[in-house]
């Protein structure tokens, strides 16, 4: 798709800020650039992802120097942006390691996080105007 | 829910609606590939189950 005369005025934003927020709010890049479809189904759909992993007892990986998967897991998860802050700062996260959907709830949380560094790239290139 | 296979089909719902809205502008164009991403996901996870079948461990 062309970039329309609003994307390109969007685009004027630093693009850096836009990265930031888009991390920060799932879908926000896109929408601040006028990609709504986009933006409100990565809105919906990312959140949703992670929210699925904490009811399914996934775990918020702790960042630990020691461990340098469950810190691989850690980076993984701070991707999906505030809805992890806010995950931590309620207290949720913690895991039930001998839950039947243990790994699958890590599974969600984890690729909730990374696909939302996708699309947060994908926002700096539109912000870039490569797209 | 705990079925396995009911998980693995929510997992590769939300994973293809995301790479089909990425890598696609049109609604048709996304909706074609995320269908085809999903139907790939699902039957390879199928697939993979039945050849892992026999292994004993």
């Amino acid at each position: 798709m062309r970039a329309t005369a609003a994307d390109r005025a969007a685009s004027s934003a630093n693009p850096y800020l836009i990265c930031a927020v888009a991390w920060a709010i799932p879908g926000a890049g896109h929408l601040w650039q006028g990609r709504i479809q986009k933006g409100l189904i990565f809105l919906i759909t990312l959140p949703l992802m992670f929210l699925f992993g904490l009811w399914l007892e996934g775990r918020l990986f702790p960042f630990e120097a020691t461990q340098p998967l469950v810190a691989l897991a850690a980076f993984a998860d701070i991707g999906v942006g505030v809805p992890y802050l806010i995950a931590k700062a309620m207290g949720a996260g913690a895991g039930r390691v001998v839950a039947i959907t243990y790994e699958y709830g890590n599974a969600f949380l984890i690729v909730a996080g990374l696909l939302n560094m996708l699309v947060v790239l994908d926002a700096f290139d539109i912000a870039q105007g490569r797209k | 829910m705990t079925s396995h296979f009911g998980l693995m089909v929510i997992f590769a719902l939300f994973v293809s609606i995301v790479f089909a809205t990425l890598m696609r502008d049109e609604p048709r164009e996304q909706l074609l590939l995320g269908a085809r991403l999903f139907a790939g996901f699902v039957g390879g996870g199928v697939l993979a189950g039945w050849l892992l079948y026999p292994l004993p461990f």
